[in-house]
């Protein structure tokens, strides 16, 4: 295992000068991170069939070098990676890599288990061993970031300082507009935060809708749409109270989860916009692709490629102009071009006439005459003959692509195929080693890495024969489904390698980035309704509490459910509960009850409910509401005008309104001719004069 | 097993180097170049201090295996080159001195006496002396004293160059001309003009730090440097490195300033402390150049153009040293055509290459 003990402190002369005050409190507690090198999807595959996710070589460094890099260079001390899928060869990979050795900086522990299967069950595990003693940056195993996450930190600590235990998480977003290259349309989410703290009040994924809703929640609601993409870079605090809550299958259950049990476990998520920097994992092959190319064009500087951050020997490359990286030991024949953004590993050698441009060449390759590669990604040890054409396609390890072959965009040629020769392979093709069908037969037990299942696969491809027809003559592999797009039947896009491509769908997103204008008339017409069957359900529970008699606090959770059943706001809540109790006499009674009937019936309910009324009516807000609610009420029953003092002065007994507010509300002044007549009703200024007249006299006191 | 570095030792250098990669994330150095100078001379005297060699041929050896790692951390950071070179230097006097030759014979390399071989080398550094460590280490000590010093001693030169109601341009920021222009405020009243130095803006920096000490400051645009230049009397610039030659290696930009400089006749004094001499010459490609994320010069933010260009963002300039009038270093003011000599005199030949 890869836990040392007697770990030395930090030098002096490491990181301090940057942390400045953040540093005593960190020598108390190191940050830890909790890595999931598992995305418990499978985009990459058949890819990853091979090779986990996090060992997808990317620049020729593995991704998950790059995320353990990036927690490094941000403190991280101490690291716990999670491996599910092809555990053994992530162990292996890290117990060979810098990262445990013993200088490293960050103390890397690997925890594996096949009964992962969402990240979930990662948190609940990291939960019952205690591994985590305090904050902890929770990251994927797959992303690449420069982002200097440590202003993040000491905000999220801040807050956690100023009210125990209410945030529990904050999330790291990195800013990216619309069309950029590497902001992938799937993982689009928006986001409605609270701009003076930063807290997350509504968080969706856009993905296949059209239309957003959103409830509005506060004033001071800022939407922040789809400007921002997702770095997926999170503090967490595992509380107690946490601990039930990690029934979820993915991220974005989790927030919402957490988001939408706000009110009653009082939990909150804030977020972090990063303008500076780069952060972005790879979800997919288009992704794959533009972070490729980022990374080429030293967009993640100082994660360049000649950097060899990974200290591997025999790892290093030049860097020339027009970003050209050379290996050791590269060859490069005459009448061979590297044009522009081209990385190419250690000891690979390129035939003559070979013309590359925004390409990545792995390690010990060999290239034929007259190849054309734009936007390939060549990973190991790979053949590529004479007179070959690839573009946009990734080539894994140990793949042999014979003479004359013609690889068209978003081609994948997985592990060990052999292509080829003379053949074109049509647009979006997956070849694979192993059979389409045989992966149906084990889709249940995908996420076991059992060394004898990978054995059986073996004989069984043995037995199925390889057409010609599809790979060349001497051809070996098997094709996956040819990806159409719009094949819409593909199940939460499982088999789709390279993600959606992004769609300059004007309307789109014109309606991503103006929802509050464009949006506003469309949202109320489905709500209407919604607010309808609430107004009828509370009602209902209502009623019910009286009849058998429920207590108060049942019935606030009832209505509080209600609440989210309907994705009702809280001031809606508040205009129709008093609006239900204030009618209920008549639901019960009929509509012809006098005045003082009326009064009689209503006064006792009143009492009853008070402590529902007082878990609502809190802040200002909410007694100004109630207050709009009541006057509305009576605008409506003219004749009723005589009981309004009474009820409200019950109301003001009771301790449901305080003076302050009903005098704020009578001065507020009134916008109809029928509010102004309701104010100038004698009993009302009666009672306002005496409001007047008491807190004075309890000023003078 | 002597020659080696042990256990407990790496660490601190593994975190040197860890921080030398990481190091500038943009703006070029995150610290000085004369912190990481003393960092560098540090950390030397520790291994010095605490690896296991028996003989100076075996402290060299290492010293030159973990110096070759910390150039290649971070090859643009060329002070801790510098530094190794300096410390292999030291021990090279060390040992002439134990064997009891003075250090003169050592310095003069003649054409002569290349030819008739022999001196030092003879023996490899391979006698044992007892004292040895004791005496490299106070060396070493002596260096790092030097090192503290260096930039009160640039600037207490500043009174000498810098007259009354001159006008002084500058580019960029650098801590060097920073302390320059400041101790030459405290007696005389004169006024500067910054070139902001775009993409990074370092100059604002500098403007905000000048003004704040009471010097008549003047923003300008890069492109406004020539215009600007005819009512300039004195340029007086840092730089990243001293090259080999009497060129610069300095923030980008320095060019044009130099070559707007020279076309008016306006003198060009360079601040540089001595360890920014750096055998190095400016023909070394990969070594020479810095490109950093291009962020600074169109924002990651922006759509969709960032697919369809490339976007370059290098860090440094080449300055010829026909441009530069004067070096003052902290031990005194040089011609560009004398560094060659300072050069011999700070390094041993053979430690140019690593």
């Amino acid at each position: 295992m890869a836990g040392k003990g007697g770990k030395q402190n930090r030098p002096g002369g490491g990181l301090s000068g940057r942390k400045g005050a953040g540093e005593q409190e960190e020598e108390e507690q190191p940050l830890q991170a909790v890595l999931v090198a598992d995305s418990f999807n499978r985009r990459f595959f058949p890819v990853t069939k091979d090779q986990p996710r996090a060992l997808l070589p990317l620049g020729n460094v593995a991704m998950i070098d790059y995320t353990l890099e990036f927690l490094t260079s941000t403190g991280v001390q101490e690291t716990f990676v999670f491996c599910c899928w092809m555990a053994s060869k992530i162990k292996d990979h890290l117990l060979k890599s810098k990262w445990c050795r013993p200088t490293s900086p960050n103390t890397v522990h690997i925890i594996t288990s096949d009964l992962y299967r969402s990240l979930g069950d990662v948190l609940r595990d990291v939960d019952a061993k205690n591994l985590v003693r305090s904050d902890f940056v929770l990251v994927y195993g797959d992303v690449v970031s420069n982002v200097d996450i440590s202003q993040a930190l000491q905000e999220h600590r801040h807050r956690r300082k100023m009210e125990k235990n209410v945030s529990v998480m904050t999330m790291i977003f990195k800013e990216s507009s619309p069309g950029h290259r590497s902001r992938c349309e799937e993982d689009d989410v928006i986001v409605a935060m609270d701009s003076k703290s930063q807290r997350i009040l509504h968080y969706q994924k856009t993905q296949g809708l059209r239309k957003l809703q959103f409830p509005m929640v506060t004033d001071n609601f800022r939407d922040m749409t789809s400007l921002t993409r997702n770095c997926k870079i999170h503090f967490c605090y595992l509380s107690e109270l946490f601990t039930d809550n990690f029934d979820y299958q993915t991220r974005n259950d989790f927030v919402r989860g957490i988001l939408v049990n706000e009110e009653i476990l009082g939990n909150q998520i804030h977020m972090h916009i990063t303008k500076d920097g780069y952060g972005v994992r790879v979800s997919n092959l288009l992704m794959y692709d533009s972070v490729s190319s980022d990374l080429v064009r030293r967009w993640v500087y100082p994660l360049t490629p000649e950097a060899n951050f990974t200290d591997q020997e025999g790892r290093s490359c030049t860097y020339s102009r027009h970003n050209v990286y050379r290996g050791s030991g590269v060859s490069l024949c005459h009448g061979s071009q590297m044009e522009e953004n081209v990385l190419i590993g250690s000891d690979t050698s390129i035939g003559a006439n070979c013309h590359i441009s925004n390409s990545v060449i792995g390690n010990s390759c060999t290239i034929g005459d007259n190849v054309f590669l734009n936007h390939a990604y060549i990973w190991n040890n790979v053949h590529i003959a004479s007179n070959v054409v690839i573009s946009q396609s990734v080539v894994c390890d140990k793949a042999d692509v014979k003479e004359g072959v013609r690889l068209n965009k978003q081609c994948v040629l997985a592990y060990n195929v052999v292509i080829g020769p003379h053949i074109s392979l049509p647009e979006g093709t997956v070849v694979s080693m192993h059979h389409p069908e045989e992966e149906e037969d084990d889709d249940d037990d995908e996420f076991l890495s059992d060394d004898a299942d990978v054995g059986q696969c073996k004989d069984k491809t043995k037995q199925k024969v390889f057409k010609p027809a599809e790979v060349g003559s001497e051809g070996k592999g098997y094709i996956w489904k040819a990806n159409s797009l719009n094949d819409t039947e593909d199940e939460e896009l499982s088999h789709c390698l390279w993600g959606l491509v992004l769609n300059p769908d004007p309307e789109s997103e014109s309606e991503d980035s103006e929802p509050d204008d464009s949006d506003d008339p469309v949202i109320p017409s489905p709500e209407m309704d919604d607010v309808k069957v609430f107004q009828m359900e509370v009602l209902g529970t209502l009623q019910r509490g009286l009849e058998e008699n429920i207590s108060c606090d049942n019935l606030v959770l009832e209505i509080n459910s209600l609440k989210y059943a309907y994705n009702i706001s809280l001031k809606e809540v508040m205009q129709i509960l008093t609006r239900v109790v204030l009618e209920y006499p008549f639901q019960q009674q009929g509509s012809q009850l006098t005045a003082p009937q009326y009064v009689v019936v209503l006064l006792p309910l009143l009492k009853k409910w008070s402590p529902v009324f007082k878990n609502y009516v809190k802040r200002a807000q909410d007694h100004l509401d109630c207050l709009s609610a009541f006057e509305e009420h009576f605008l409506e029953q003219e004749n009723h005008w005589a009981a309004m003092v009474k009820v409200l002065m019950n109301m003001y007994e009771l301790e449901i309104l305080e003076e302050e507010m009903i005098l704020r509300w009578f001065s507020k002044g009134a916008t109809t001719d029928k509010s102004r007549q309701l104010r100038k009703n004698q009993g009302l200024q009666k009672f306002i004069q005496w409001l007047e007249e008491a807190e004075e006299s309890s000023e003078e006191d | 097993f002597t020659g080696a570095v042990h256990g407990f030792l790496l660490s601190p250098i593994e975190a040197f180097l860890s921080d030398l990669k990481r190091g500038g994330s943009g703006t070029g150095p995150l610290r000085g170049s004369a912190e990481t100078a003393r960092e560098t001379t540090a950390l030397l005297r520790r291994i010095t201090a605490q690896a296991r060699w028996s003989s100076a041929g075996d402290l060299m050896e290492i010293i030159r295996k973990e110096g070759r790692r910390m150039i290649t951390a971070q090859p643009s950071e060329t002070t801790v080159g510098n530094m190794i070179r300096r410390v292999l230097k030291i021990i090279r006097e060390e040992y002439a001195r134990s064997r009891g030759k003075s250090e003169e014979t050592d310095q003069q390399e003649s054409l002569h006496k290349l030819l008739t071989s022999g001196g030092l080398s003879e023996d490899n550094f391979r006698q044992h002396f007892a004292a040895l460590k004791a005496n490299v280490i106070e060396a070493i000590n002596e260096l790092l004293t030097e090192l503290e010093g260096t930039t009160d001693n640039v600037a207490m030169q500043a009174l000498e160059h810098i007259h009354s109601n001159e006008v002084i341009m500058t580019i960029g920021r650098s801590r060097t001309v920073e302390a320059f222009l400041k101790d030459a405020a405290r007696k005389r009243k004169f006024h500067v003009i910054v070139a902001e130095c775009a993409p990074f803006c370092q100059g604002h920096e500098m403007a905000t730090s000048l003004s704040e000490a009471g010097i008549e400051t003047t923003v300008i645009a890069d492109a406004a440097i020539f215009a600007v230049m005819s009512r300039v009397n004195k340029v007086i610039i840092g730089t990243q490195t001293v090259l080999a030659n009497g060129g610069l290696r300095a923030v980008n930009g320095t060019h044009t300033l130099a070559l707007a400089a020279k076309h008016h006749s306006t003198p060009l004094i360079v601040c540089a402390p001595m360890f920014k001499l750096s055998p190095q010459f400016p023909n070394e490609e990969d070594t020479f150049h810095k490109f950093v994320s291009p962020h600074e010069v169109l924002p990651f933010t922006e759509g969709e153009i960032l697919s369809k260009v490339n976007v370059h963002c290098p860090v440094f300039d080449y300055v010829p040293p026909e441009l530069i009038t004067l070096f003052i270093s902290n031990i005194g003011g040089h011609a560009p055509s004398y560094i060659y000599r300072l050069m011999s005199e700070l390094y041993h030949p053979e430690d140019h290459e690593l």
